[in-house]
């Protein structure tokens, strides 16, 4: 059992944080949809494009990447109304309301900054930034404009996490008391973009190296199922995080992340491991009467509640409506396989939310405490004084 | 002349780079890894450099291209997700371009690909030369195709417009050592073949035969600012080439044919349905999608008169000869660069 050590107390620049609230500046659009632009044409781009080439809130009036041919190459694909290759240029000819910023993590800070200063909303891939206080010049930035400022959060999104959410909000599962998230990626240590030496990738140099890139993913997923009232850097949330290197991998500063995280009564496990397989993204959220549990990269959704029949038959019961969810979630994969649905399919409908508040001048569905609380519990997992 | 050989550990990359120093030329060869090129043979020849970069980045490329008279361009992807083969193929090209104007080289041979053409358009049993139509797109054919597609106009463009000299290549199938098999051929099991096909010709060059072709149109005048095809004078029918293999083989497979007619009806018979059901989204194998079948099946035949015209190179080795040198126990080509050492 590790050692818990508490979260040191919020830093006063930090307290002084501006609260994601509704900003002077923003107004409804009305029904004109809004000018988009995307930055980076790598792969997760083409989610991004999908949405923005199809969903009538959107208009994509350019696409902008180092590579002229990436750039032409999406813009064709996704009929953006031109391809650039210099970000300035494109914000002053296609005058974007939204900039997607989907180049690698370390370019975010610099993109972001420029995109907010040249008046357009920002959407930003996960992490918006190495470290929280980088975060926050960013929003300061962004409320200082008036502009939104919103960071990828798309398997918040995911139909099996929803369904998770409304389980736990109905109070079908009782009060929560433990949250699992685990990320199984085996094969990253050994090939692919991750593991060339070649041309090292730039999140090796992050802070917690290539795990940077989806320790959001874990945190935001498991901050859904903590209480609100808890913050991160208070005595009552306690953090002990695990990095560890198993594999001989050069390039790897850590391959392995085991973090116990409590939060008030709530304990969360945030798992992370290029040492095991199958490739897996677990969630399961335990409550006083009962628990769920998906895969997002092979869907399916479990619930062990209380059923009809009582204590004697709701084992029985919830075996059976077990083994029908899996054998329809199998059906379902299969039809995901040949349609190409991705574990990405939160994506759109994040994206959907984020354009309709936009358009509307409402609170994005990721909000400044939701980035916020991610990026101090980021931090925390990465202190120092929190290892073991 | 003195060359710059990108992708000199690939599969054709080192014999090219054996044919270059056969041949007298200077070789800076492009590598990524040390340890590789010193299993081809020739990393301790006198006239070859190594040169370590990676053209996904443009860092050192200048400093490799300085100093060279000529550029063979061979490095690319042919695996991975389009954004893997777009950066290796693709951006890996402009990279390589610019660092040429920064260095001053304004001559490349590219190899591009027969997978350029558009099938669908080529009359069945007609042959295919390098004035047959190419794909206009190519987001209906596979990653490697489009890529491919994308850097060959890249090249061209490039060149013409800074009026330097291009030659581009476009192999057939290119067969050697451990690369006896083809996706024209069909599905390759242990014991059982699957045979797509029976009378379409492969389009093979064999590996030492290319390499020859891709040597020799660096120093022809007649190779400037063309296209030409590169392939064997023998170019077997699918029936006769899986023949051969198969009777080279310890365990002969059992081989199963499916006609080219069937094949066909069946891949329409699916993009119907899927554009009627799916809405055209759906992924399905590539023999089920008419483009892409008609790539690696489709009867039709391939010349070589074209490269004749162009340039002094005649396909040196048969394809009896081919097969026995891919198959034998030395490989002669790397051996002989490593005695000449």
């Amino acid at each position: 059992m590790p050692t818990l050590i508490d979260t040191p107390a919020v830093t006063p620049a930090a307290s002084a944080a501006p609260v994601g609230l509704a900003l002077a500046g923003l107004e409804p659009t009305g029904g004109r949809p809004l000018r988009a632009a995307v930055i980076g044409t790598g792969k997760i781009s083409e989610e991004h494009l999908k949405f923005l080439s199809t969903d009538p809130r959107a208009e994509l009036v350019g696409v902008c990447d180092l590579s002229p041919s990436l750039a032409k190459y999406a813009a064709s694909k996704f009929k953006a109304a031109a391809a650039y290759t210099d970000a300035a240029t494109m914000f002053r000819q296609a005058r974007p309301d939204v900039v997607h910023v989907l180049t690698p993590p370390h370019t975010h800070v610099g993109i972001v900054t420029d995109a907010l200063s040249a008046g357009a909303h920002v959407v930003c891939e996960k992490p918006i930034a190495p470290h929280r206080q980088q975060f926050l010049d960013l929003w300061r930035l962004a409320q200082a404009k008036g502009l939104r400022l919103v960071e990828d959060h798309n398997y918040r999104f995911n139909e099996p996490v929803l369904a998770i959410e409304k389980l736990a909000r109905d109070g079908k599962l009782g009060e929560v008391r433990e949250v699992e998230v685990r990320m199984v990626l085996g094969g990253i240590r050994k090939a692919g973009r991750y593991a060339d030496t070649a041309m090292p990738h730039p999140s090796h140099n992050l802070p917690a190296g290539v795990l940077h890139e989806f320790i959001s993913h874990l945190c935001y997923l498991a901050l859904r199922f903590l209480p609100p009232t808890v913050e991160p850097g208070t005595p009552d949330f306690r953090v002990a995080a695990g990095w560890s290197k198993h594999g001989a991998e050069p390039l790897f500063k850590w391959d392995d992340l085991d973090a116990l995280v409590i939060a008030g009564p709530v304990h969360a496990r945030i798992r992370f491991t290029t040492h095991a397989g199958p490739d897996t993204f677990g969630v399961t959220v335990r409550g006083t009467d009962g628990w769920a549990e998906t895969d997002l990269f092979q869907p399916y959704l479990r619930v062990v509640v209380p059923r009809k029949g009582g204590q004697q038959l709701s084992p029985l019961v919830n075996q059976w409506v077990s083994g029908w969810g899996m054998m329809a979630s199998a059906v379902r994969g299969f039809r995901n396989k040949v349609m190409q649905h991705t574990p990405y399919e939160g994506l759109g409908t994040f994206l959907g939310r984020t354009y309709e508040a936009l358009r509307t001048g409402a609170e994005p569905p990721v909000t400044y405490a939701d980035m916020d609380r991610a990026s101090r519990l980021i931090d925390a997992l990465l202190l120092d004084a929190n290892r073991v | 002349m003195k060359l710059l050989i990108t992708g000199a550990n690939g599969f054709l990359g080192k014999y090219v780079v054996a044919e270059a120093l056969r041949r007298g030329h200077t070789v800076r060869a492009m590598i990524r890894s040390a340890a590789d090129a010193e299993r081809n043979g020739w990393a301790d020849h006198p006239k070859i450099e190594l040169a370590h970069a990676d053209l996904r980045r443009r860092k050192g490329l200048a400093d490799a291209c300085r100093g060279v008279d000529a550029v063979l361009h061979l490095a690319a992807a042919k695996a991975g997700d389009m954004y893997a083969q777009y950066g290796g193929t693709v951006v890996a090209t402009e990279n390589l371009l610019a660092a040429m104007e920064e260095a001053n080289v304004r001559r490349i041979v590219s190899i591009s690909s027969f997978s350029v053409y558009d099938y669908m358009k080529v009359p069945y049993f007609s042959t295919v030369n390098e004035f047959s139509p190419v794909e206009a797109d190519a987001f209906d054919r596979d990653e490697y195709a489009h890529t491919k597609l994308v850097q060959e106009r890249l090249v061209r463009m490039w060149c013409t417009e800074r009026n330097w000299v291009f030659t581009v290549l476009r192999p057939g199938v290119i067969f050697g050592r451990g690369n006896l098999w083809s996706a024209r051929l069909g599905a390759k099991g242990k014991r059982v073949w699957l045979r797509i096909g029976a009378w379409a010709r492969v389009p093979l060059t064999y590996v030492e035969n290319c390499a020859e072709a891709i040597v020799a149109a660096a120093d022809a005048d007649g190779a400037k600012n063309q296209i030409l095809n590169v392939v064997d004078d023998e170019t077997p029918t699918q029936r006769r080439y899986v023949a051969l293999l198969r009777k080279r083989e310890p365990r002969r497979p059992l081989v199963v044919p499916v006609p080219y007619s069937l094949a066909w009806l069946t891949a329409n018979a699916a993009k119907l349905f899927n554009r009627w059901a799916c809405g055209g989204k759906a992924k399905v194998p590539g023999v089920l999608v008419p483009s892409r079948l008609a790539a690696r099946a489709k009867p039709l035949r391939y010349t070589n008169a074209g490269i004749k015209r162009a340039i002094p190179w005649r396909p040196r080795f048969t394809l009896a000869e081919s097969l026995d040198r891919s198959l034998s126990s030395h490989d002669a080509a790397l051996t002989a660069i490593r005695g000449a050492a």
